[in-house]
């Protein structure tokens, strides 16, 4: 996302670290009030962190037990994306889930999940017999004995979410920082009060601090001088194949869940892709988000557990998560008592896209109540909860590709084949922030079909050089040192 | 929405295929022969194959691809071809039968008619609906992506196919990298192994998962032994490293069943990995219409007029199976051509019999895979493993024996059938089987 022009007043009311899910959804909320808020972003693209790499599963609710934070705040969520989708124009699909069990010992466990999602308020959760469900689901495995049926999970692209929340933020006076990295905290003198946040791009002042920075949030908790939660960074890895067996399921599949996390799924995607996913393997790192040849061996294996015959050979890439796990498996939301003005909200793992939404909602609560002496909260009376992605070019009707074609070539200028992706919608996408060949590809997807960017990719460059008005050789693919190119040839040197 | 635009015979793709269709089309007296091409320039992929090489077969000399394809484009154009550039074909709808045949249903299905119809879009014009009499596919084929193979690691930026790699630095005049490790021995990664390094990168090895090379010999001797390029059989490349740009990559040398050796693991420092994995017939168009795709090819199931499973349909080139030279290419293109005309005129009867080709012993792919007998044919084909050593390339029953000194995977073998022999096969006789023996 474009940098917001840094001025010299960097005096904020509310500063919101990570521009995630969880950051995008709170910095939305705040706009709601003519508060001065900031989010901190250290990325590149948005989104970055776990929001990027997810199943993109709207959970029903029935998986947590009740009496959690997760068992609060998900089902809750579930029933806001069924209007934020509209509001906010990201893709959704209602496709409803099923928790299929093998065997006896599973089945048990169906009984349980029913009775979790009884308490927690899930509408219309059932267990049905493995035939029922073939008969909806074909190519679902013979060895599945029963599923519970939740029709109120849905799939959403989690690309197109957690920007249409920040951009929706930014559109109502937020302010985004890209490339922002949190180095320290800024307390007042008796360090009783927030003060701010320094980053590497310098300070700013923030009376009201929220840690939303996911698989760092820990870190960053620690230097508000609060241990009480530990992140164990969580891989998982995943498998997208081809549009064209995006059919072999309709709904969203889970493995029975152990202690290992809700196994391995089976989805297809908002965009008709086949997701197939992930492991889950707590690791020392951070960062890494390398899959590994195991990792995969394990993600087919539980797939074809659930769903045989997904042909391998149309697999068009694979990717894993890191997701922001706490010690103690359970969402980790609380404003410290010291310093005051510090609030945390970590340990935003699944059901966290889910429950993003309705978490949102209570922190901005939480704040309104607990910190109202810091922060005045005033209704922004330009809100507006609205707003448009790009028109997607791809699923239009014939009348309307014409009409903006006529308006504007670049909408006849297909730059992506594989995903009919316009020149058009990607200059728009950089119009709205994005700086690289990836952030291009979270917008509006050239790059993301069977080629993977074998024919786009050079026109993608082209486009964001011209665009930026930088020489091709500064594009990236995320950022950093992630050169597309590394020169010119000799030919070209020398003219 | 503008008009319905009639045409008599149209082409998708102004590759070699394409450009040749259209030529034969004029020559065999079509009307209307419209070219449409996605790029500002006619040519197809050729345009940034600048290596010679091309048009041994075709004009007995050695061109470099852009030579080569601007003889055609200068032939199409002294032909009266039309040419609709910048013009994506987005749509193909599956052939319908005309207006007013629909009601005669119980007449003889041969002269039931249908049309195709297709959807192009380009900027200045927007989007047209185009009708025509008879089409050709010739949309080429596209580059296996790393997604299919599995490697596993981090996603750096520096990971291109051959072909990418090849656009960015022929047509733009931009390096992809510096120090340059290639997957796969696909003739484009052969060929960027010699142009990386002329541009003056250092190519630290070709792996191929195979034990023999799937590109051309002379390209192994002109691109890699020649300028000292290792390159190892029974290797494959199982990881990416680094974060930002790539850092190297992890190598592992695989066994006979193409799994990997344990032990065998090494990395390989570069800051590029070009991939020539494979090349897949682009069929997006052709699916969308119902055409009959074969799994092994990747393309349309044709006879020997290049006709497909919808009649009014054909296709020619790499969109339906991949060659290994530009002019067998040409030479499909113009039977294609050929036959879409005399369709779009009336004068392609339905024919009375048919062969079904049948691969036999160690034969991959093969195309035509349906012969009619109507007319003299080359059977193109691919064998299964290399046999380095003296065979025989049959036709049975009794159609065509040939001994070779060698027969490899990586260069096409040619049968040519002659249509009275067909023709003279007794009746019972529905399938031709084509094989190879060691001798």
């Amino acid at each position: 996302m474009r940098r917001s022009a840094v001025s010299d007043d960097r005096d904020y009311d509310v500063i919101v670290i990570g521009a995630g899910i969880s950051g995008g959804t709170i910095a939305r909320e705040l706009s709601r009030y003519t508060l001065r808020t900031a989010v901190l972003e250290r990325a590149w693209d948005i989104p970055y962190g776990a929001s990027r790499a997810n199943s993109s599963m709207i959970h029903g609710g029935f998986d947590d037990k009740p009496g959690t934070e997760k068992a609060r705040f998900c089902p809750e969520g579930n029933r806001m994306y069924r209007t934020l989708h509209e509001e906010l124009d990201f893709k959704y699909r209602n496709c409803g889930s099923y928790v299929c069990a093998i065997g006896p010992e599973e089945e048990r466990h169906l009984e349980l999940l029913l009775g979790y999602g009884k308490a927690n308020g899930v509408s219309g959760v059932e267990i049905v017999s493995g035939d029922r469900l073939r008969s909806r689901e074909p190519n679902a495995s013979l060895e599945i004995t029963a599923a519970l049926w939740s029709p109120t999970a849905a799939i959403v692209n989690n690309f197109e979410a957690s920007l249409a929340f920040i951009d929706n933020a930014r559109a109502n006076g937020v302010d985004l920082f890209m490339e922002t990295e949190v180095t320290g905290l800024l307390f007042s003198e008796d360090g009783s009060r927030m003060r701010g946040v320094s980053t590497k791009r310098g300070d700013f002042n923030g009376k009201v601090v929220v840690n939303a920075a996911g698989v760092n949030s820990d870190l960053i908790s620690r230097m508000a001088g609060d241990d009480s939660f530990t992140i164990l960074p969580t891989k998982g890895e995943y498998f997208i194949f081809d549009k064209s067996v995006g059919h072999m399921v309709d709904s969203f599949f889970f493995s029975c869940p152990s202690e290992k996390g809700k196994g391995v799924t089976v989805a297809r995607t908002a965009d008709e892709n086949l997701l197939i996913g992930p492991t889950s393997v707590v690791q020392d790192d951070r960062e890494n988000r390398n899959t590994t040849q195991p990792g995969l061996e394990e993600v087919f294996d539980g797939a074809s557990r659930l769903v045989p015959n997904i042909p391998r050979n149309m697999a068009i890439t694979n990717f894993a998560g890191v997701r922001a796990n706490s010690k103690n498996g359970d969402f980790h939301i609380k404003a410290l008592d010291r310093p005051r003005g510090f609030v945390n909200v970590a340990g935003i793992k699944s059901p966290g896209f889910t429950s993003a939404p309705a978490i949102a909602v209570h922190v901005v609560d939480m704040i309104k109540e607990s910190l109202g002496d810091l922060v005045k909260f005033e209704p922004n009376p330009k809100f507006t909860p609205e707003r448009r992605h790009m028109p997607r070019f791809s699923e239009l009707p014939m009348e309307e590709r014409e009409r903006l074609a006529k308006t504007d070539p670049r909408w006849g200028q297909i730059v992506c084949r594989c995903e009919s992706v316009t020149e058009a919608q990607v200059v728009e996408a950089i119009r709205r922030g994005a700086r690289t060949v990836s952030g291009v590809k979270l917008w509006v997807r050239p790059g993301t079909g069977r080629c993977q960017g074998g024919f786009c990719a050079p026109r993608v460059v082209e486009i964001l050089a011209r665009e930026l008005g930088v020489s091709p050789l500064e594009i990236t693919r995320h950022g950093e040192d992630s050169y597309m190119l590394t020169g010119e040839t000799k030919e070209r040197e020398r003219l | 929405m503008s008009a319905t635009r009639h045409v008599d015979v149209a082409i998708v793709g102004a590759g070699p295929a394409g450009l040749a269709a259209g030529v034969a089309a004029r020559q065999e007296g079509a009307r209307s022969v419209v070219v449409f091409e996605r790029d500002w320039e006619p040519g197809g992929i050729l345009q940034q194959c600048i290596h010679p090489g091309f048009g041994l077969h075709t004009f007995g000399e050695e061109l470099t691809g852009p030579e080569y394809v601007h003889r055609y484009v200068t032939r199409a154009r002294e032909a009266g071809v039309e040419f609709d550039l910048n013009t994506m074909v987005f749509q193909l709808d599956k052939p319908a039968p005309k207006d007013g045949d629909k009601d005669d249903e119980d007449e003889n299905e041969n002269k039931v008619e249908k049309n195709v119809t297709f959807w192009t879009m380009r900027p200045e014009r927007g989007i047209e609906r185009i009708e025509a009499k008879s089409l050709v596919l010739a949309m080429g084929c596209r580059e296996r992506p790393a997604g299919a193979l599995g490697i596993a690691g981090s996603r750096p930026s520096g990971v291109y196919t051959a072909g990418t790699a090849q656009r960015f630095v022929n047509m733009e005049g931009l390096m992809p990298g510096t120090k340059v490790a290639i997957m796969g021995t696909g003739d484009i990664g052969l060929i960027m192994a010699r142009r990386m390094l002329l541009e003056g990168a250092d190519v630290v090895g070709v792996f191929e998962i195979m034990p023999w090379v799937s590109g051309l010999r002379r390209n192994i001797a002109q691109c890699l032994d020649d300028f000292g390029i290792p390159y190892y059989l029974n290797h494959s490349v199982r990881e990416l490293r680094g974060r930002g740009r790539l850092e190297g990559v992890g190598v592992v040398e695989v066994g006979p069943d193409r799994r990997p050796i344990p032990g065998s693991e090494q990395f390989v420092a570069c800051d590029t990995l070009l991939l020539a994995v494979g090349l897949i017939p682009e069929n997006e168009l052709s699916r969308m219409a119902g055409i009959e795709i074969e799994p092994l090819t990747g393309g349309p199931v044709v006879n020997e007029f290049m006709q497909t499973s919808e009649a009014c349909v054909f296709a020619a080139g790499n969109v339906v199976v991949v060659y290994d030279l530009v002019d067998f290419v040409s030479r499909q293109g113009e039977r294609a051509g050929t036959y879409a005309a005399r369709y779009a005129l009336g004068r392609l009867e339905k024919t009375k019999r048919e062969f079904k080709v049948v691969p036999g012993n160690n034969i991959r792919i093969l195309s035509p895979q349906i012969l009619t007998g109507e007319d003299d044919v080359t059977v193109y084909l691919r064998v299964g493993t290399p046999v380095e050593g003296k065979c025989r390339l049959y036709a049975e029953p009794g159609l065509f024996s040939q001994n070779l000194r060698y027969a490899r995977p990586g260069e096409m073998n040619e049968i040519k059938l002659s249509a009275s022999k067909l023709k003279s096969l007794a009746p019972d006789v529905t399938s031709v089987t084509i094989g190879l023996e060691i001798l």
